[in-house]
């Protein structure tokens, strides 16, 4: 029987959400949460001897510590494969899996398998080292995860041949290998070219990596006349949040008006941002959107002015494609108003 | 479903029996509605919660459903539900908890 030890978070581990999610790491014989529905696609074939369970705050601020007691957990089940996840789009979670799993591959020579939202950042930090599943967004995608997991699994403790990504539902690698064609390479060019001309699908045989690669604009000029705007996804907005823009996975942006404001007081203003500690930016806002120093800038003739509106989101856990969405909305406007130029800020 | 509403439908269900439980849903769209009456059937599909890998196979019905909306008054239903009823999207709501109660509900 194939030994499977599995790594969860607190949240599937049953022990609690975000207010748990310091908890030192601790193992459990058998499964736990997920565990239950791999159990059930591994059909006997292979069985979860311990679930080790990790907060996802402790794992990530904590790492060198976090990784070495839970090798040292593993090794005690002697497994001949790890399981971390799936995690979703759970950003911590992500992290701690690819971590934890590049750790047990490499140290302990065992082969792992993450699962994870192809927009979550340990998807990016570790595909590169690891097979990891491509799943949903959230915990509804569980059903769909955990028997392509399963059965890459399998086949990698097995030692079988793993096929192409889309084939094996694994996020892009980023290997190439190379194989015999019966076809010699100008005759499969012309068939693509012919493909492509009758508006048939063309897949290219040397995927290249995607950068997300912005040309930078001109140059500004003259700088003395130009109008420059202020956009922060660090949180900063008028005291109460009054469009309640979420401390994560933000929905919407804000848009606020500074005219004659020389600088933001916290009497007025504070972030709404759940990702970093807001103490001082609460204290002295201008730290996240310095209006202080546009003020300034605008005084001495530095710039022509500052636009009369600052725009705010939180970057927290908010994803890609809302992030490109708000950028785009915010981008027209301020170009609708004539602003020459943008100073985004983060945390 | 959260985790503290899914250990008190598991303690009701122990404390009641699952043949005299009804769960009744509120939430605004199919899917969410359809997860929660799968967790209260099937099992938590997430397996984060109490019900994970537990089946109570309980009869459950959203609030929109005819099944529901007929027990009640009708003009405080209206008064109650009636907005709500008009924006959300009922069928599909329907369909989804519908589709969840005929596959795993144990009470028919």
């Amino acid at each position: 029987m194939i030994r499977i030890v599995h790594y969860i978070n607190q949240f599937f581990g049953q022990i609690g959400g975000e207010d748990k999610a310091d908890i030192k790491p601790q193992v459990k014989e058998g499964v736990v949460g997920p565990g239950m529905a791999f159990k059930q696609a591994f059909k006997g074939e292979a069985e979860i001897v311990a679930t080790i369970i990790c907060g996802d705050s402790y794992f990530n601020e904590n790492m060198a510590e976090a990784q070495e007691t839970i090798l040292e957990m593993v090794k005690g089940y002697n497994p001949d494969l790890f399981i971390a996840g799936p995690a979703f789009n759970a950003g911590r979670y992500g992290v701690a899996c690819g971590a934890i799993s590049k750790a047990v591959q490499d140290k302990l020579n065992i082969p792992a398998v993450c699962g994870m939202y192809v927009e979550n950042p340990g998807a990016d930090m570790f595909k590169k080292d690891l097979y990891i599943v491509s799943t949903k967004d959230n915990a509804a995608g569980m059903r769909d995860a955990v028997p392509k997991m399963a059965s890459l699994a399998l086949k990698l403790v097995k030692g079988e041949e793993i096929g192409l990504p889309k084939d094996e539902n694994y996020i892009e690698r980023g290997i190439r290998r190379n194989c015999f064609s019966d076809v010699r390479g100008s005759k499969r060019a012309v068939n693509m070219l012919v493909n492509k001309i009758n508006g048939k699908g063309v897949e290219t045989e040397y995927a290249m990596p995607t950068f997300d690669k912005v040309d930078p604009n001109p140059p500004i000029l003259d700088m003395t006349k130009a109008t420059i705007a202020l956009v922060t996804s660090g949180g900063i907005v008028p005291k109460g949040n009054p469009d309640r823009i979420e401390s994560s996975s933000a929905s919407k942006f804000g848009k606020y008006d500074i005219d004659g404001e020389m600088e933001l007081t916290s009497s007025k203003y504070e972030t709404a941002h759940g990702g970093y500690d807001p103490v001082y930016a609460n204290k002295d806002p201008n730290r996240v959107l310095p209006v202080d120093i546009l003020r300034d800038l605008e005084r001495e003739g530095v710039i022509g002015k500052l636009y009369r509106y600052f725009y705010a989101t939180v970057g927290n856990g908010t994803s890609v494609a809302n992030a490109k969405a708000y950028g785009a909305k915010i981008a027209a406007e301020l170009r609708n108003d004539g602003v020459d130029a943008v100073i985004l800020t983060s945390t | 479903m959260d985790l503290e509403i899914q250990q008190r439908v598991l303690d009701l269900t122990g404390k009641y029996g699952a043949e005299n439980v009804v769960v009744i849903l509120g939430g605004a769209e199919a899917e969410a509605a359809g997860l929660s009456a799968e967790t209260v059937t099937a099992g938590d599909p997430t397996y984060a919660g109490p019900l994970a890998g537990i089946d109570l196979g309980l009869r459950v019905y959203h609030a929109v459903e005819p099944e529901i909306k007929n027990e009640a008054d009708q003009a405080v239903y209206d008064e109650q539900c009636g907005m709500m009823e008009m924006v959300l999207d009922v069928d599909a709501i329907i369909s989804e908890v519908k589709t969840i109660r005929d596959q795993y509900c144990k009470f028919k």
